[in-house]
């Protein structure tokens, strides 16, 4: 049977968690640390992913990056094509994901004391380096855990992913979608094979992930 | 710090050569869900004939016409109805030259084996027994759609609609029957053919036909594999398979 879902899933959830953090910490530390006008509103801005329907979510996001929406035209132009390619499943699996991040690391580094991040300005260190040596190990744990959610999240997206990147087998058909698919099919057995294969991995992956968390930095 | 650094790193280190994309697929179908089992079989065939590989991708016809709207890469799209394929043409994304009608879809009256239930006719749909009955969502399933327009015509959609569950195509809606979710529903007759399922027809006169249209989408590189394969489902080696299905075929209604 065709493994190639499963590939493509763990690509796309490793893609996705990469380019999550990339936009999700400096979004988390600006809204721990920063108060600024419409600051609330981007606080809650961040969380809708979670409380839309994905497949509303993906319809939107859709007419957004299609091929006839404003981004979908604009990077016509460039020659680059976003919706179903497996970029827009990486897409798809970042905004369903992305407001798990940002809420744990936010209250990751709210938990830590300025009066440290402080201390080493007066050391002379810049804001840049006072949060990789001081906030970021400090609220390591945090970001941690969001980021393992954000992954486990990004890696069971479903309606997004339908919506934007479609369900093409052998280019953007995940394993979600792929067991989906099995299923109305009436193919149990390919089915259970592949959520198997998906929950013995995660296990596997978490576990190990676990021991490093223990690690400290 | 500079561990966690490392780290931040680690995570998106395979990035750069994990996401290589695929190997462009030539050829893409979508096709209408009520169609999974008949192209299972057909499209090995038409692979072999042709000598291309092809792309299956079912789904809700409304499902698979917006994402064909917004630029999906399908090659050809094989509507379970004609509306959809009249809004796609309106848009200007499909040739209008190659649409072509392909078969008539019925619907029936389907139930489990193991409910035991003998249901002959869509009155019988209002027995106390049958507790839940599924439809394909009339909203954008062209099976569903039919559906509603025959309990209307039965003058029991009113008194239905309570025990009413609507799936997201007609494959969905076949998966409730089948695991016992519900006691009965109405799908299509090219899917009902199922060894755990027991079926009924439904008298046609009772909506609307469902005309299943097929169409080449303007964007796709390979119109002519497109119209190839739209021949070969209407020719000798695709009628009769599509025929075993349930399905009526141009020029015999």
């Amino acid at each position: 049977m065709d493994l190639y879902p499963v590939w493509l899933s763990f690509q796309v959830a490793t893609s996705a968690t990469a380019l999550t953090l990339l936009a999700g910490l400096p979004l988390a530390w600006l809204l721990a640390r920063r108060r600024f006008p419409g600051h609330d509103l981007l606080a809650g801005a961040v969380v809708l992913p979670l409380v839309l329907p994905p497949t509303v979510l993906g319809y939107y996001l859709l007419l957004l990056i299609g091929s006839r929406g404003p981004v979908g035209r604009l990077l016509g132009t460039l020659g680059i094509e976003l919706a179903f390619t497996w970029r827009a499943a990486v897409l798809a699996a970042c905004v369903g994901s992305i407001a798990l991040l940002v809420k744990a690391a936010e209250a990751g580094f709210e938990s830590v004391d300025p009066r440290l991040e402080q201390a080493a300005r007066t050391l002379g260190r810049s804001e840049w380096s006072v949060f990789w040596s001081v906030t970021l190990p400090l609220a390591w744990r945090s970001v941690f855990a969001g980021t393992t959610l954000a992954f486990c999240r990004a890696l069971g997206d479903f309606g997004i992913t339908l919506m934007v990147a479609g369900s093409i087998p052998g280019l953007t058909q995940t394993m979600p979608l792929a067991i989906y698919d099995h299923v109305q099919a009436n193919q149990m057995h390919e089915a259970n094979v592949l959520a198997l294969i998906a929950v013995a991995a995660v296990t596997a992956l978490l576990m190990g992930l676990g021991r490093l968390a223990r690690l400290r930095f | 710090m500079r561990r966690a650094a490392l780290a931040l790193l680690l995570l998106s280190a395979p990035v750069s050569t994990a996401a290589a994309p695929p190997a462009p697929q030539p050829f893409t179908v979508y096709a209408a869900a009520d169609l999974t089992f008949a192209f299972k079989e057909i499209v090995p065939l038409f692979e072999k004939a042709a000598g291309a590989r092809v792309t299956l991708v079912l789904g809700s016809t409304g499902t698979l016409a917006k994402q064909i709207e917004n630029g999906a890469p399908a090659d050809v799209f094989f509507a379970a109805d004609s509306s959809f394929v009249d809004q796609l043409q309106g848009q200007g994304v499909v040739i209008p030259e190659s649409r072509a009608l392909y078969a008539q879809g019925r619907i029936v009256l389907a139930t489990a084996l193991t409910t035991g239930l003998d249901l002959r006719t869509l009155g019988d749909l209002a027995r106390p027994e049958v507790r839940r009955i599924a439809i394909a969502n009339p909203s954008h399933a062209p099976y569903g759609r039919a559906a509603r327009q025959a309990l209307e015509s039965a003058g029991l959609w009113e008194r239905l609609r309570p025990k009413l569950v609507y799936g997201e195509n007609i494959r969905h809606t076949l998966q409730f029957i089948q695991t016992g979710a519900v006691e009965a529903g109405i799908v299509a007759l090219s899917i009902a053919n199922a060894p755990d399922i027991r079926y009924a027809p439904i008298d046609p006169a009772l909506h609307q036909p469902l005309n299943q249209v097929a169409v080449v989408v303007k964007r796709s590189a390979r119109p002519e594999l497109g119209l190839a394969f739209l021949h070969f489902l209407n020719g000798p080696e695709g009628r009769p398979i599509m025929k075993r299905y349930g399905f009526l075929l141009p020029g015999e209604f």
